[in-house]
């Protein structure tokens, strides 16, 4: 017995430390030569914990380029990751990802919209956040013809919604200004954390708060995942916690997507590892969908900024570092029970 | 548990059924029967609390089952589907254990007392050995075993069953029977068992459990009694359009389909 809760207290430990650990990891790599000492001393400078002499440039590449980076990438693959894992198994479908209610396309569209109309960074967010949970909410109203919002019906307004902001996307690419509006919407869709400043945090908040709400809801998922009937005659409120889970999912896929953009994949196969990692039991692995989600895009995005002198789209280095290690896993673990 | 005057209908120009009127005792096995679309399962669907009655009402200890939460009406009424349609890999203790789910309370997650109710109803039904397993590789029977683990760590008086063994073959058929009958006569719960065999209703009355059958024909009950009573050449012919005999040998009485009736 009590080594079980060592282990448990050993396990969880681990979970929190990972992502801290990427992060802390990141802050040493890039491509301007920052050393060692100096990375550590103006880290304790900015904490007021000491007051060393640095030069401005090293001050500022580690503290207020390199962290908010690394920490908003930690949220935005945690946040990512979590929803994945939670729509997964409310819709009882191992492919499906948070964009599946249409938030991603939503959220293209509101940037979009605000490259054109504004310019600004601040607008880019809020549009963006705005349009994500709108879209979400016009699936859930279209799945609502019916009194029990039925998971198929869900998909079908998912996909509904999704192609009509794809194509309003596609509109407002068209009518953009080719040599400066095109280009900032191609390169936002592509997924970035490249401009994150300390004043665009508060896009973690709903991170954080869906992320949170979504722990709670893990023993429910499971029985969920059993299916609607089913979950419901061993007295689950099917339509309250699918109501809860969507918000809190919606949140902080809204919350990830307009600060770093679309980055695919991370919400599909990250659950994934978890689930070949620690099983399908969504009160373990929701936790384990966080901490890998995060460190996850930590590496990405460090990887992004410094293996060349122009930056890797975020979006294309989830899918090609990510699909290799994830045909290793399904090899190393025969699949995970996935076999029929 | 009781059924009085009910009444549905998915849209006002047909009606699924009427004036339904059921009695449970404890500790009986209640077989619902009728052919194909009769409303057997939208009846079991009320009794669930999926769908709502248009018309009389459905008492759960003197109250109406449609003032219970969903977390209320699972600590009476447990239900075993026709076939679970599996999604992802858990062990089978987990899908048992997910039965537990109704004891505890809104955000609680299973204690190690759920646990053990988790381990001794899965002795209880003999599949202890596949605790560990994960429930989608399965085969059919076994599936249906844990289903009913499932029901029974739901610990309610009352388990709603929807033609539980359509999809078994002989052996798994008859052990899922015994196994239900065993828990009826021990544990005083009330089956409420749709099924398309009246040889099924036979069967269970020789395990020595107190058997009702309910016919349904054209939405309505036309017989309800003993089965020994209602399932007749002259019920099978009316309800089913079919000829039958009936083959009797000591106690043992079995119903044999002889052909359809082109005339019904």
């Amino acid at each position: 017995m009590k080594q079980q809760s060592l282990k448990k207290i050993f396990v969880i430990l681990l979970l929190v430390l990972a992502p801290v650990g990427f992060v802390f990891a990141s802050l040493f790599v890039g491509r301007y030569n920052v050393s060692a000492s100096e990375v550590i001393f103006s880290l304790s400078n900015f904490l007021g914990l000491t007051s060393y002499n640095l030069t401005v440039e090293a001050q500022t590449v580690v503290v207020y380029l390199r962290a908010p980076r690394a920490i908003a990438a930690a949220f935005v693959g945690a946040g990512l990751a979590v929803s994945g894992a939670a729509f997964q198994g409310v819709f009882r479908n191992p492919l499906v990802n948070s964009g599946l209610l249409g938030v991603s396309n939503g959220a293209g569209f509101g940037a979009a919209l605000a490259i054109i109309l504004f310019g600004t960074q601040i607008a880019i967010y809020g549009f963006a956040f705005t349009f994500g949970v709108l879209a979400v909410a016009f699936s859930y109203w279209i799945a609502r013809i019916y009194k029990a919002v039925p998971t198929v019906m869900l998909i079908l307004g998912g996909t509904i919604v999704s192609a009509i902001f794809s194509a309003l996307l596609t509109l407002l690419k068209f009518i953009a200004d080719v040599n400066s509006q095109l280009p900032a919407i191609v390169y936002w869709l592509m997924g970035s954390v490249a401009s994150v400043n300390y004043e665009d945090f508060w896009t973690l908040i709903p991170i954080t708060l869906g992320t949170v709400i979504l722990l709670f809801f893990g023993w429910r998922i499971n029985v969920i995942s059993m299916g609607d009937k089913e979950a419901r005659t061993m007295g689950v409120d099917v339509g309250f916690c699918k109501i809860m889970i969507i918000l809190a999912a919606t949140l902080a896929t809204a919350g990830a997507v307009c600060i770093a953009g679309v980055v695919g994949w991370v919400g599909l196969v990250i659950p994934h590892i978890g689930r070949m990692l620690i099983g399908n039991d969504n009160r373990k692995l929701l936790p384990v969908a966080i901490s890998l989600g995060s460190a996850f895009m930590v590496l990405i995005d460090t990887f992004s900024r410094s293996v060349c002198s122009a930056e890797i789209p975020l979006g294309v280095l989830t899918s090609l570092i990510g699909a290799p290690f994830f045909i290793f896993l399904l090899k190393k673990t025969k699949g995970g029970g996935w076999q029929e | 548990m009781k059924i009085e005057n009910a009444s549905f209908s998915y849209d006002s120009s047909r009606q699924i059924f009427h004036n339904i009127n059921i009695q449970t005792v404890s500790g009986e096995l209640f077989c619902l029967m009728g052919r194909n679309g009769c409303g057997k399962s939208t009846l079991l669907d009320c009794i669930l609390g999926i769908h709502s009655l248009q018309e009389g009402r459905i008492l759960l200890a003197d109250k109406d089952i449609g003032t219970y939460k969903p977390m209320e009406l699972a600590r009476h009424i447990s239900y075993v589907p026709q076939v679970h349609i599996k999604s992802f890999p858990y062990k089978v203790k987990q899908v048992v254990l997910m039965g537990r789910t109704v004891y505890l309370g809104n955000l609680g997650v299973p204690q190690n007392k759920d646990k053990q109710i988790v381990e001794q109803v899965l002795a209880e039904v003999g599949i202890s050995e596949l605790a560990e397993r994960p429930y989608t590789q399965l085969s059919g029977g076994e599936m249906q075993l844990v289903v009913l683990a499932r029901a029974l760590a739901q610990t309610t008086p009352i388990i709603v069953m929807d033609e539980p063994t359509a999809h078994l073959d002989f052996y798994n058929e008859l052990m899922f029977l015994e196994k239900t009958a065993q828990l009826i006569l021990e544990k005083k719960r009330t089956v409420l068992m749709a099924t398309h065999s009246p040889n099924q209703a036979f069967f269970l009355e020789n395990c020595g459990i107190p058997v009702r059958v309910g016919l349904m024909y054209e939405g309505q009950f036309y017989a309800v009694g003993k089965p020994k009573d209602i399932l007749s050449t002259d019920n099978m012919h009316k309800v089913y359009g079919i000829e039958s005999r009936l083959l009797q040998d000591g106690g043992w009485r079995q119903l044999m389909p002889v052909r359809t009736d082109k005339e019904y």
